[in-house]
């Protein structure tokens, strides 16, 4: 005789529900707008040029660096007439740059750093960059902190690596810049040390190598890390999310125990959805706070993925069990589903394994990138490519499936007025929250969408007021991510089956009972059913 | 003429005594004494702030910052004066500097001029530019941090990051260049309309470059900054303001408080806008040498027979008519460049016409 909480619920208390999880979104949102920094920080380091005079230049315990007790001796690469060789030439950067005469050290709050370099070319008519030409790049990275000497820089890591550098120029005149694209140099999963310090050499040790890159004359790096305080805001907002999620699951799951029957596909799915969830928003980040983490990257692509692929797994199943027109008999499991799944699999198992071939990779070789070689290019593209054609698939598949639905809803609709009044109300009652949820669905992807669109065309600062400045980058990270949330929870609530027990006078009550105050009793005749009662509903009518 | 000269010395240093400026650091080792070599000056160090005359109090009191400091104003005025000297190659006036004169332009810039006006600008954007690479080279500690997200609640850099170097760039032009400008005078509020063009011309010039660092390396999270623009190309901004510069008057608005403000002389022209050079006198005669007020004049220059804009043979001589010479010309050619610093050229001969104006 249960139905889901979702049918027995009166329109007041879904009210309030609904509006106490509307103001949890909001405040999601403000606190990301109000409080949060912008995501992320990039910061343009301009290399100093230093000159190695070491005979042995595969020394990694010599590091080049401008600031503090040994610092190195510059040169200028303006100059052609001068008497040394590119070996000797070393671009040093450290990080990060001094501010308001303080030496800035790097929290572990900002998470990671990515490394971006751009190369300043200048044009001679005698030696043109060519298109697509091959720059190598050895690159050493070292690291050093608090309290260490001013010289004591450790190997962090090294590696000689190929990069494309893609340069074109408006005005061919001597003395103006080519138009360098950025080139991706490293990523860190971790920011665990305080001083980082990057020493890059272009080598010549073979014939052709570094020889078509022209007169560089400056080199940037910009260095982009997560901002503490978004970090911070962020890891609130998980350590809050976190036990909620997981009070709701363990009462969802025990009320589904508490029927005699066993639990359904539905239930099953909502428990992995709800679980998928919980490893989202575990709050591993404090963890990096102590140890040294550089998967941390890695692990939250693959926590994204799962949260996806469960996610859309459940829309898929969530449609497909309201089809009206199953086999009652038949207990409905995931293997029903393969077909329509198998786009979701095959969209996740392509993405996961470009993520290993790119982040994958680098969490043993920060330099590293699929992207430089041709192969690599290819393989990559292959999985992205496969991953998109998953994705329409599956959104094509999933939008006939809900069109089908909807045919069926206002199919059996069609019948509804021979019903008695009771039984209308009731039906309607259901259609109408069946309806309400799957509308609650697409404004949630509507909305994530729209934000995103919206970031991305007016980037920067968004002034809705002179006083109030809201970040809008960080206020839609927060407001998706806790739009999601409030989704699930919504979703657990309300499809939590029901234990409300009408007597049997019930049956006899008449449609005045049915105000707004009295929930929506059941329908006496489905008593030996445990299911859903949307979907005895349809059978019913079948059968009616 | 050089007894003339002895005579009006006196009076021409005290002249320039109050027209000095602070791109004299391009030329000079130490103030009082301004030397003779034009050539690459020497790095100063802070300690000699108090010597350089042409600067006020202000200056001074931001020159002794740091012995970096002071490097980098050198460098911005030595860039200012190499860009001038670059976009003007062609003019009348090709940004010539003299050694027996307080200011290294000797008295051209006197006039409230165009030429002043470009000047103004340009040296006002060297210096942002040339503090903001400095900051971003980690030279400069005093490089400021304003948190650019909420200023009600200053927090700490590892907080929400830093605000971008020219910023900081502009703020010490500002400081530094504006404090010698006097808001009162006509001089001062045309030079401080100009200097605020200049460090525009920086902002406006620099280039947004994205990276995407999302789920998988997607866009879904994206990071965007700027890049500072090569000088040539701030140069080449305002050159093009130079010669769309407005003829503007100063005008007093007696209206409650006294605005003085600039507006164009005639008024069916456009008002000129904060990126807009502007200027309150027409340019002197630069055809002929005059020594009093630091002018080359064009004789001896060369000029292009066969072009029709400034640098042409009419316009350059300012009609005095050209000789043509016939001169070996030296070019460097058939380059071979090694990474990264030589160059293997040849050495190409040939017999060229070369004008000079009369």
């Amino acid at each position: 005789m249960t139905g889901t909480i979702i049918e027995n619920l009166s329109g007041r208390k879904l009210a309030v529900l609904v509006s106490f999880l509307l103001l949890c979104q909001v405040a999601c949102f403000l606190i990301g707008g109000l409080v949060a920094p912008m995501p992320a920080n990039a910061q343009n380091i301009l290399g100093t040029v230093c000159r190695d005079t070491a005979t042995e230049k595969n020394d990694t315990s010599t590091w080049f660096y401008n600031r503090g007790k040994g610092a190195c001796k510059t040169v200028d690469l303006g100059d052609f007439n001068q008497l040394f060789t590119e070996h000797d030439i070393v671009f040093a950067f450290q990080m990060p740059v001094p501010r308001e005469s303080m030496t800035l050290d790097y929290s572990r709050w900002q998470q990671n750093l990515i490394g971006v370099l751009q190369v300043d070319i200048r044009y001679h008519s005698q030696m043109e960059v060519k298109p697509r030409s091959i720059i190598t790049v050895d690159a050493r990275l070292a690291y050093r902190n608090k309290g260490d000497p001013d010289d004591a820089w450790k190997l962090y890591t090294q590696s000689v690596e190929k990069r494309h550098l893609d340069c074109d120029i408006d005005i061919k005149t001597e003395e103006y810049l080519y138009n360098c694209s950025a080139i991706p140099l490293f990523e860190l999963g971790s920011l665990y040390h305080d001083y980082y310090l990057l020493n890059v050499r272009l080598p010549v040790d073979a014939p052709g190598m570094n020889a078509n890159i022209g007169h560089i004359q400056d080199m940037w790096l910009t260095v982009i890390n997560q901002n503490g305080g978004f970090t911070k805001v962020w890891v609130s907002l998980k350590t809050v999310f976190f036990p909620c999620i997981v009070a709701i699951i363990v009462w969802f799951w025990n009320r589904v125990h508490m029927l005699e029957r066993k639990p359904v596909l539905l239930e099953k799915m909502l428990l992995s959805l709800g679980i998928a969830l919980c490893l989202l928003n575990m709050p591993l980040e404090y963890l990096t706070l102590q140890f040294d983490l550089p998967f941390m990257l890695l692990l939250g692509d693959i926590r994204q993925g799962v949260f996806y692929a469960t996610l859309f797994s459940f829309w898929l199943v969530f449609a497909g069990e309201h089809m009206l027109i199953q086999d009652t008999t038949a207990q409905s499991s995931l293997k029903q589903y393969w077909r329509h799944l198998s786009a979701v699999a095959m969209g996740c198992i392509s993405l996961f394994i470009f993520d290993m071939c790119e982040r994958g990779v680098q969490l043993r070789n920060p330099f590293y990138s699929i992207w430089v070689t041709d192969l690599g290019t290819n393989l990559a593209l292959t999985f992205i490519v496969l991953a998109g054609i998953s994705t329409c698939i599956y959104f094509l598949f999933l939008c006939y499936m809900v069109w089908k639905v909807f045919v069926n809803i206002s199919h059996k609709r069609a019948t509804l007025p021979t019903m008695c009044s009771v039984r209308r109300l009731h039906y309607e009652g259901i259609i109408y929250r069946f309806k309400f949820l799957m509308l609650a669905t697409l404004l949630c992807a509507a909305l994530t969408v729209i934000g995103f669109i919206l970031g991305q065309v007016a980037e920067g600062q968004w002034k809705w007021d002179e006083n109030i400045e809201l970040e809008y980058t960080s206020a839609f990270f927060t407001g998706v991510y806790g739009m999601w949330n409030v989704y699930i929870f919504a979703l657990l609530v309300l499809y939590a089956p029901s234990h409300k027990r009408w007597p049997a006078a019930e049956n006899t009550s008449d449609s005045q009972n049915l105000s707004e105050e009295i929930e929506f009793s059941p329908l006496p005749s489905e008593t030996a059913s445990e299911i859903s009662s949307l979907t005895s509903f349809i059978r019913k009518t079948n059968v009616d | 003429m050089e007894l003339f000269y002895k005579v009006l010395y006196p009076l021409l240093l005290f002249v320039n005594a109050a027209m000095g400026n602070w791109w004299n650091m391009a030329v000079s080792e130490s103030a009082g004494t301004l030397n003779n070599s034009i050539e690459s000056a020497p790095p100063l160090r802070r300690d000699s702030c108090q010597r350089l005359t042409f600067l006020v109090d202000r200056q001074k009191q931001l020159c002794q910052l740091s012995d970096h400091i002071v490097q980098v104003i050198q460098s911005g005025a030595e860039q200012a004066l190499e860009e001038c000297q670059h976009q003007f190659r062609h003019s009348r006036w090709n940004c010539s500097t003299v050694s027996n004169s307080t200011d290294i332009f000797g008295g051209v810039l006197k006039f409230k001029s165009r030429e002043s006006a470009f000047v103004h600008a340009l040296s006002s954007a060297a210096l942002a530019h040339s503090v903001a690479r400095a900051c971003s080279r980690g030279e400069l500690n005093e490089c400021s941090c304003d948190g650019r997200v909420r200023k009600r609640t200053p927090r700490h850099w590892q907080w929400g990051g830093c605000s971008e170097d020219i910023r900081y760039g502009e703020m010490f032009s500002r400081d530094f260049v504006d404090s010698k400008e006097d808001k009162n005078s006509d001089e001062g509020l045309m030079n401080l309309h100009n200097n605020e063009a200049g460090r525009r011309a920086v902002r406006s010039r620099m280039q947004r470059v994205c990276k995407c660092h999302g789920m998988s390396g997607s866009c879904s999270v994206r990071v965007c900054w700027r890049r500072l623009p090569q000088l040539r190309l701030v140069g080449d901004a305002l050159a093009t303001r130079y010669e769309g510069a407005s003829h503007v008057k100063v005008v007093d608005r007696k209206r409650g408080k006294n605005i003085r403000k600039l507006r164009p002389l005639h008024l069916d022209m456009k008002k000129p806008n904060k990126t807009d050079l502007v200027y309150l006198e027409d340019s002197p005669d630069y055809c002929e040498p005059n020594d009093e007020l630091g002018i080359l004049g064009t004789r001896g220059r060369t000029c292009n027979r066969t072009s029709i804009g400034l640098d042409g043979c009419r316009l350059l001589c300012c009609g005095r008519g050209y000789q043509t010479r016939i001169r070996d010309h030296e070019e460097k050619c058939r380059c071979h460049f090694v990474w990264c610093c030589k160059v293997h050229c040849d050495v190409c001969r040939s017999k060229r016409d070369h004008h000079v104006c009369n």
